[in-house]
């Protein structure tokens, strides 16, 4: 019994190599946007983005690992709630740290994570046995995810130009909201007892092209950011995802027909 | 600004919401987004394979969010650039319809393939028919959000920016229509083969209605139903969010005065005061016309 059931999910990938793959994706996109824009050029704010898929896929990862204990309709209210500590966390890291600031925000988030995921065993009683870890990594995949996607639309993750380009214009909004769907969709659209974790995972890859996309349309009006390049690799990922998600479907599905009947009683029985 | 103009700016408002309303239920309904699909999910489990639209997005609160979003950010850019406000309201709300088209086509798909052990197709057919009318109902109702907001942000001179205000009207569309529209399709379409008011027995879990007036039944199918009443229903009610919590405030503008923002604040509450009564004798109305369910008096007597 897999995902969608009540134990614990079945996975090829453990789940430390992706929370490594995050992890260092997440940062190594984020730092590699920061410098390199100053040092090559605007158009490197691309980079941002794809760190910022390296959380978005982590995030799914972990949605889908916390929601294979019975959260049914959980599995949508857990990535609002992955943004919403990130959101929090991100502006704090990059309000007070500076060139740091990215890091201090994954530690904050994990703070707050665990202290969500302390609350939801302790208090709620809620009795899942990972859901301090799960918290805490799907706190710090949303804001891996928000920051990534905010540098590729700036260029920077100084706090004013985050502030005034990304905040006060709302575009935190959209930031906010595909970034959370990329990480509740994949689980949420693959569950039932035969998911599997490529599957959900490639899909996270395709709706994190998405939330890609939508940043590098954001930065073509911006300064510091370019988005022609952005928008075209976000494509490129996006036909990716969707034909490996395609493939992964024609692979574990009954049967993918181009039409036809219900299946008949004696195929069912 | 005028009085007047402030009023014509809200009917318009208004207008759009109720637009809005509507095809946001009957785009869930298409592809059976929210509540009943949990049904939807549930059916071949219980051994009643279908050929509905599962579209598991998420809840319709963020996925209309994502779609007023992505809206609001596109025509946001474009206004930017310069380009006339109609054109990118009408962009926005093209490349938000064909972003949440893919976000059908992988929720479909992936539904029906974890159903494997229970032989559930995928029908390709399916999403070839489904997909561009959910993404045609996607449009109309992220443009006519996108009115609203826009409206809003320029003309009424709202502090949020267009995205946000997009955001929030979005998240706004899907709690209404996930709490009015999805009773009729749910209650009442999903389960014709049990007697009207029966409720939802365990039993009955899964084994929704799967042959329709002619052939097999499909999303589109019961977007024809519920365009009846759950779709018109849900943009009145959205429609009514808008223009009276707008209504108080261009009425009773709270720029003018600390007094009069106070009064705004008494309308508001007056009208919260009507319609909760107004509920209230309507369902006791009901009850008194319609009474319980028979087959429930009927068991009570053969128990005595």
């Amino acid at each position: 019994m897999s995902a969608g059931g009540s134990g614990a999910a079945a996975e090829a990938i453990p789940q430390n190599n992706i929370i490594a793959f995050g992890v260092a994706g997440g940062l190594i996109g984020i730092y590699a946007a920061y410098f390199l824009v100053d040092m090559v050029g605007q158009y490197m704010s691309f980079i941002g983005a794809l760190g910022a898929i390296c959380g978005m896929i982590w995030g799914a990862a972990a949605v889908r690992r916390v929601a294979s204990y019975g959260l049914g309709t959980g599995v949508p209210s857990i990535g609002m709630l992955a943004l919403g500590m990130g959101v929090l966390a991100a502006t704090f890291g990059l309000a007070v740290g500076g060139v740091a600031g990215p890091v201090i925000a994954l530690i904050t988030a994990a703070i707050i994570g665990l202290m969500v995921g302390v609350l939801a065993n302790k208090v709620l009683k809620m009795g899942i046995p990972i859901m301090e870890v799960s918290m805490t990594e799907i706190a710090t995949a949303g804001t891996i995810t928000i920051i990534g996607l905010a540098i590729s639309m700036t260029g920077t993750f100084d706090f004013p130009v985050i502030l005034s380009q990304v905040i006060t214009t709302g575009y935190i909004a959209v930031i906010f909201i595909a970034g959370g769907l990329a990480i509740l969709h994949p689980f949420n659209a693959n569950l039932g007892p035969d998911e599997a974790q490529d599957r959900t995972l490639i899909c996270g890859l395709e709706k994190g092209a998405i939330a890609m996309i939508i940043a590098g349309i954001v930065a073509t009006v911006n300064e510091g950011a370019s988005g022609a390049l952005t928008i075209l690799i976000g494509l490129a990922l996006w036909y990716i995802g969707f034909s490996g998600y395609y493939d992964r479907v024609k692979r574990d599905a009954y049967a993918v027909v181009g039409s036809g009947l219900l299946p008949s009683k004696e195929e069912l029985e | 600004m005028e009085p007047l103009t402030g009023m014509g700016v809200l009917a318009l408002m208004g207008a759009a919401a109720t637009i809005a309303g509507a095809s946001e239920d009957l785009e869930s309904d298409v592809g059976s987004q929210s509540n009943p699909n949990s049904q939807v999910q549930l059916a071949p489990q219980m051994m009643y394979p279908h050929r509905i639209h599962s579209k598991a997005v998420s809840g319709e609160p963020p996925s209309n969010a994502l779609m007023c979003a992505i809206g609001g950010t596109t025509a946001s850019v474009l206004i930017t650039t310069g380009a006339s406000a109609a054109l990118a309201l009408a962009i926005g709300a093209i490349v938000a319809a064909a972003i949440h088209g893919t976000y059908s086509a992988t929720a479909y798909m992936g539904r029906s393939a974890s159903q494997k052990r229970f032989k559930q197709p995928v029908y390709l057919d399916v999403m070839r028919s489904h997909i561009p009318v959910i993404m045609g109902y996607a449009f109309i109702t992220t443009f006519c959000i996108l009115v609203v907001s826009y409206l809003m942000a320029t003309v009424l001179a709202h502090p949020f920016p267009l995205p946000l205000l997009a955001f929030i009207w979005g998240i706004t569309v899907g709690a209404i229509g996930s709490s009015t529209g999805d009773v009729h399709y749910g209650a009442e379409r999903q389960f014709q083969n049990v007697e009207y008011g029966s409720g939802l027995n365990a039993a009955n879990s899964g084994n929704i209605v799967r042959k329709a007036e002619s052939g097999l039944r499909n999303g589109i199918d019961n977007s024809w139903f519920c365009a009846k009443f759950g779709g018109p229903v849900t943009g009145l009610a959205f429609g009514m969010t808008v223009f009276l919590s707008g209504w108080i405030t261009t009425v009773f503008d709270a720029t003018k005065g600390d007094a009069i923002g106070w009064v705004s604040v008494i309308a508001g509450i007056i009208i919260v005061l009507i319609l909760i009564l107004w509920n209230r004798n309507m369902e006791v109305a009901a009850r008194a016309a319609y009474g319980t369910y028979k087959e429930d008096e009927a068991e009570a007597e053969v128990a005595a």
